[in-house]
């Protein structure tokens, strides 16, 4: 019952208590994909589900990500050894010319508490480091964002340079300026409204 | 005319007290070379290697002594130049949003250069508006144009003067050299530069970025003329108080200040803001809420202790399209920002949150701001106003209708508008019941089918057109 108190921690978002239950879940010996898919991940799920109901508001979801990837951080030793399997691997940053970065910040924490593995390049990423990162750490999808109107069409430079040089990655564009047109004239495979909204898309991009 | 107050003189001082307290102790991130290397030789302690720089208060206190009081938009036709605070309110357009609202289906859109072109002619035309910030993005652009898309179109379809940003310094210089081909010389462009750059440098919280930060520099390098905007947004960038918010505003106002009084001192500015509260509830950004008109009169106020003009992005709406939200959101902040004094008002055409331009909107914009100017010019208080004589001679009974007096009057006393309806009823119902919507479209439609006549020569589009070759056509059209 107690991976059943560390998802009500994470809803809590309550740091402290998530990582000692963790903590001690560890040391009872309870399966690490138990305490990271009963415990944590669904607890973010049921976030997502709060916020999109209007109930939780930004700062509460930004509060359960965050106790969601400390116990996270709690976990991880255990979990390289390769007893989860692994839902994917992200790619994030802003644009190029652009450093508004909190709705990226946003997404990038949310995509870590639904499990995946995500390298945050930060802002002013250029195609050069995204697509070398994404060599390099094997990639499934990168995320650009925008807030500025003027650096949004770096995104489609990107999505470009991916087909051009062959490469499988998929992508994903979000921030205030950009629309699901905007999405599909550059040829980007997702975009959502918000940061629940990407975690689903990328679900949806690295289902296998 | 007495501008509205929000605090006294001593809380006006420790706004600016606690401004310097934060850039003297927090300091700012400045993440553009040349700027850090400006700020280390006039003062401030620079941390190379983090690029943390923190601002001594006679450093600040230092650039505010060659503050100046006023600044000039320049136009291409020299009737067109405004001049803050003489001018005040001076009415700009929204600026660089992605999409426009078609004018014939109403779905919204990706905006092109032609769209540009119409908006640039409209503009033109309508009274209300002093300058014309380039409403939208050109998604036809050639490759390597993208500024050269936008600026073409305003340039050859507008004589007012044309405010708008570049992405870098490619499309600034090409900009730059259009402003010099249509000026006859660069030597010419400079003597009246009628290019009016706009930067939002500062990202918040206290953050200086590399691209608009460069522009902006080049820029008072070269003499000409360029202003930015400061962009809080309480709950996400600033803090969730509207005092925290003004105050970290006015900090970073400072810190740009400071910049651009180290390159060029004297160079004219604008204390221009967006500062808005974010809705916590889904972190959408909200620049139509009434915070936004509140911020916007504090600010005015800490301006006013600079003796510098200000204003800057206040009037916007998040509603999608010409409805009540539109126009008391519009309505609301703006009257609040007139009467705190405010000079610059970027505030017409868009919807959405600054996301697609609406000819519609722009109209009834245009008559928002026909509005504020008559508030502005105010009761005109004199003895001879006070009409003592007209009121013994017609005295108790009688009627002011057929007076000279009136009839001098009639036609400047008050606003006249083109929109708003002030018919019965039923004559109302006859014309189909037309709300402000279709009202407005029809404005714009009777101007937009009209030939442009403030359009460039021939000979001048032709030299334009051979020097920047691909160039987009640039030409205003109405066929609805």
């Amino acid at each position: 019952m107690s991976v059943q108190n560390i998802y009500d921690a994470v809803v809590e978002f309550n740091i402290d208590k998530v990582v000692s239950l963790v903590e001690a879940e560890i040391k009872i010996g309870t399966d690490v994909s138990e305490i990271l898919s009963n415990g944590l991940i669904s607890a973010m799920d049921e976030v997502g589900q709060r916020y999109s109901e209007g109930e939780f508001f930004v700062p509460e979801m930004l509060m359960a990500a965050k106790a969601m990837k400390a116990g996270l951080e709690v976990l991880k030793p255990l979990l390289s050894q390769g007893e989860s399997e692994k839902k994917g691997t992200i790619i994030i940053g802003t644009v190029k010319g652009d450093l508004h970065d909190i709705g990226k910040n946003l997404v990038s924490m949310m995509m870590e508490g639904a499990g995946f593995e995500v390298y945050d390049l930060g802002v002013d990423v250029d195609t050069e480091k995204f697509l070398a990162t994404a060599k390099e750490k094997n990639a499934d999808v990168i995320c650009m964002s925008a807030l500025l109107t003027t650096t949004m069409p770096f995104m489609e430079v990107t999505v470009k340079a991916i087909r051009e040089q062959g490469l499988s990655f998929k992508t994903m564009v979000g921030g205030a300026p950009v629309s699901e047109d905007f999405a599909k004239k550059i040829g980007a495979d997702g975009w959502s409204t918000d940061a629940p909204g990407a975690v689903e898309t990328a679900r949806k991009l690295t289902a296998k | 005319m007495e501008f509205t107050k929000l605090f006294s003189q001593s809380e006006v001082e420790r706004v600016h007290e606690a401004s310097l307290e934060i850039l003297e102790n927090v300091g700012m991130m400045v993440r553009n070379q040349k700027a850090l290397a400006i700020f280390a030789k006039n003062g401030c302690q620079v941390d190379m290697e983090t690029m943390m720089v923190k601002f001594p208060r006679e450093v600040v206190e230092k650039a505010r002594k060659t503050f100046v009081p006023t600044y000039t938009f320049t136009a291409q036709d020299p009737k067109f130049d405004v001049t803050m605070p003489g001018d005040r309110p001076i009415v700009v357009t929204g600026s660089s949003a992605p999409n426009i609202i078609d004018p014939e289906t109403g779905e919204e859109r990706r905006a092109t250069s032609d769209d540009i072109a119409n908006i640039a002619y409209l503009i033109n035309e309508l009274p209300g508006f002093d300058v014309f910030s380039i409403s939208t993005l050109a998604d036809d652009a050639p490759e390597g144009q993208f500024s050269l898309s936008r600026f073409y179109p305003a340039l050859k379809n507008c004589k007012k003067p044309v405010r708008s940003n570049t992405p870098n310094m490619d499309d600034l210089k090409a900009v730059l050299d259009l402003g010099a081909l249509i000026a006859g010389g660069e030597e010419e462009y400079r003597k009246r530069p009628f290019i009016n750059h706009h930067y939002c440098p500062v990202v918040s919280p206290l953050t200086f970025d590399v691209e608009s930060t460069e522009a902006v520099i080049y820029l008072l390098e070269e003499g000409l003329p360029v202003y930015g905007t400061i962009v809080p947004n309480a709950g996400m960038t600033s803090p969730l108080s509207l005092m925290g918010t003004l105050t970290l505003g006015n900090a970073e106002f400072l810190g740009l200040a400071t910049l651009t009084q180290m390159i060029r001192p004297g160079a004219p500015m604008i204390y221009a803001v967006l500062s808005t509260v974010a809705d916590m509830r889904t972190g959408a950004y909200a620049p139509g809420a009434i915070e936004t008109g509140m911020l916007q009169m504090a600010h005015t106020e800490m301006a006013r202790y600079y003796n510098i003009p200000s204003g800057g992005y206040i009037g916007l709406t998040n509603a999608h399209s010409n409805d009540a939200q539109s126009g008391y959101e519009t309505g609301m902040n703006t009257t609040g920002a007139l009467l705190a004094g405010a000079d610059l008002f970027n505030m017409g055409g868009l919807l959405g949150s600054l996301m697609a331009f609406d000819f519609a909107k722009a109209v009834i914009d245009n008559e928002i701001a026909l509005m504020l100017k008559r508030m502005k010019k105010g009761f005109e208080y004199s003895e001879e106003n006070l009409c003592l004589d007209l009121i013994t001679k017609v005295g108790p009974g009688g009627s002011y209708m057929d007076l000279d007096h009136t009839m001098k009057n009639m036609r400047t006393i008050a606003v006249l508008p083109k929109v708003a309806t002030r018919e019965m009823r039923r004559r109302w119902e006859d014309q189909g019941k037309p709300d402000a919507h279709s009202r407005a479209m029809k404005e714009a439609a009777k101007i937009l089918s009209k030939p442009n006549k403030s359009r460039f020569s021939e000979e001048l589009d032709a030299k334009v057109r051979s020097y920047f070759k691909g160039l987009v056509a640039g030409d205003a059209k109405w066929g609805i």
